[in-house]
């Protein structure tokens, strides 16, 4: 590459001044790092235009440096806190610098801030304690409509079982061991399909369980067990084909092979003709 | 309700201490700097480090020696508004100060790093929208009370430093170095706004900042 050409094809001013490109300014870089005189050339621009921007300063108004280094005192004691122990200063009485405006408009600003902050901090302690009840609130509404959801499917489907005309219905009603049980059987005899509705079976304690027997020609076949939690909620049993009648007892937990009889809670007959 | 005013010791009264310590050393702080001088000189090199360092007497140090110089730059590009040009230029003190990490001593010199801080922060205000309507604000109010006066005044304050050299240039040069360096516009929207090709845009503006550089001498 022919350096002077490059130099003097304006790149380093362009540079310099902010107005190159992007991929200009990456070239430019490194060519910078491989060929020196081309660097020279740029340090020589750039001394040129610190003198003449020295040649030509404007006196600022004297309160920008206050401001600034308040800003910048204010900004690296926030930064290193609890590292930098404070320096005390002690004060002398009738100090002229302390009665002068600045001292006056700084020590006025610091209490707009003190009230400024304490403001903030309270808007965003009292925002952060609303955010988090809403966020509660939300979680316990969701997990409503999510309970809501599967309740009203479940409603949905009872509601189709029961229309269905080729459904049965058996009435269950309590035996002598527990007069209040009841519970309504839906048998599907065409699809074979059973659903109980819980109406009213006492809460058993956690080692039990209900189970459902259909009657077939005085055999009992097992149609699955329950709990009674799902009250009123209609429940998909094991499918039969054929009936004579349906009989829940209580048993150990998942169930038995064959029902404990004097446990008998409840039993339908089908009136029915098949 | 905030907590505020509870124990000492609960997680409310810390978060309390880290808000109002910065304060107490803001107070403090802006004692001390009205208190304590800045006596110190020191090399550019030495310089760089203390500013890496976050050293205030340095930060001092550099407004000292740089700011009459940013400040006539800031005012070549904020012409007609005194008040806004200084507090550009204690933005740009501040962005330095925010800034000082990324400066890489091998892309230029500290000065070439804030003078164009100073340019990029005095553009950025000339095309913010607050300035822009405070513009027209002004521009009212001058027709009103000013009349004709308006013009000539503008002309004056025009006529300092890079702006006098840059009469020099031929018009159809001066014009793209305007554009670019002091309102801050893209080589594309000059060939846009000028209706020449980018090319021309681009060689032009090398050609003038060249010639430029012969006067700046």
């Amino acid at each position: 590459m022919n350096v002077q050409e490059y130099i003097s094809s304006g790149i380093i001013e362009s540079y310099v001044l902010g107005l190159a490109s992007e991929p200009e300014r990456a070239e430019f870089e490194q060519k910078c790092a491989q060929y020196p005189e081309l660097l020279a050339a740029r340090r020589a621009f750039e001394k040129e235009l610190e003198q003449f921007a020295s040649d030509h300063a404007v006196p600022p108004p004297v309160g920008v440096k206050v401001r600034f280094l308040e800003a910048i005192g204010d900004q690296s004691s926030r930064d290193r806190s609890s590292s930098n122990q404070p320096k005390i200063i002690p004060l002398e009485k009738g100090s002229v610098r302390m009665h002068s405006g600045w001292s006056r408009f700084t020590a006025a600003a610091s209490v707009i801030l003190l009230l400024g902050f304490a403001w903030m901090a309270y808007q965003f302690y009292s925002l952060k304690g609303t955010n988090e009840e809403l966020a509660s609130t939300n979680a316990y509404l969701r997990a409503k409509a999510t309970t809501s959801d599967s309740i009203l499917n479940q409603i949905i489907v009872e509601q189709k079982v029961v229309s269905d005309p080729n459904t049965t219905v058996v009435n269950m009603v309590g035996t002598q061991v527990a007069p209040r049980s009841s519970a309504n059987i839906y048998w599907d005899s065409t699809s074979s399909n059973v659903f109980l509705v819980v109406k009213n079976m006492p809460k058993l304690p956690s080692e039990q369980q209900y189970q459902l027997w259909a009657l077939i020609d005085g055999k009992p076949k097992d149609l699955g067990v329950f709990d009674a939690t799902n009250d009123k909620v209609i429940l998909k049993m094991k499918n039969t084909l054929k009936a004579q009648a349906f009989a829940i007892t209580i048993e150990q937990k998942g169930g038995s092979p064959s029902p404990t009889l004097q446990k008998m809670q409840s039993l339908g007959k089908i009136t029915q003709i098949q | 309700m905030a907590s505020w005013y509870t124990d000492p010791g609960s997680p409310g009264s810390r978060d309390c201490e880290l808000v109002l310590v910065p304060l107490f050393s803001l107070l403090s702080a802006s004692i001390y700097q009205q208190t304590l001088g800045t006596t110190t000189t020191y090399s550019e090199q030495d310089l760089i480090v203390a500013l890496k360092e976050r050293n205030n007497n340095a930060f001092s140090y550099l407004y000292d020696n740089y700011a009459n110089a940013l400040y006539g730059i800031i005012k070549q590009i904020i012409t007609d508004n005194h008040e806004l040009a200084s507090d550009v230029l204690q933005e740009v003190f501040i962005n330095i100060w925010r800034k000082i990490e990324t400066y890489d001593q091998t892309k230029g010199r500290l000065f070439t790093w804030m003078l164009n801080i100073a340019r990029n922060a005095s553009i950025d205000t000339l095309r913010s929208k607050s300035y822009q309507n405070s513009q027209k604000n002004q521009e009212l109010a001058d027709n009103v009370y000013k009349g004709t006066n308006n013009q000539t005044t503008r002309l004056n304050v025009d006529n300092i430093g890079l702006k006098k050299v840059l009469e020099k240039l031929k018009p159809e040069h001066r014009i793209l170095v305007e554009l670019a360096y002091f309102k801050g516009f893209t080589h594309e929207e000059i060939a846009e706004l000028e209706g020449i090709p980018l090319g021309t845009v681009k060689t032009r503006i090398r050609n003038a900042l060249l010639q430029l550089r012969e006067y700046l001498k």
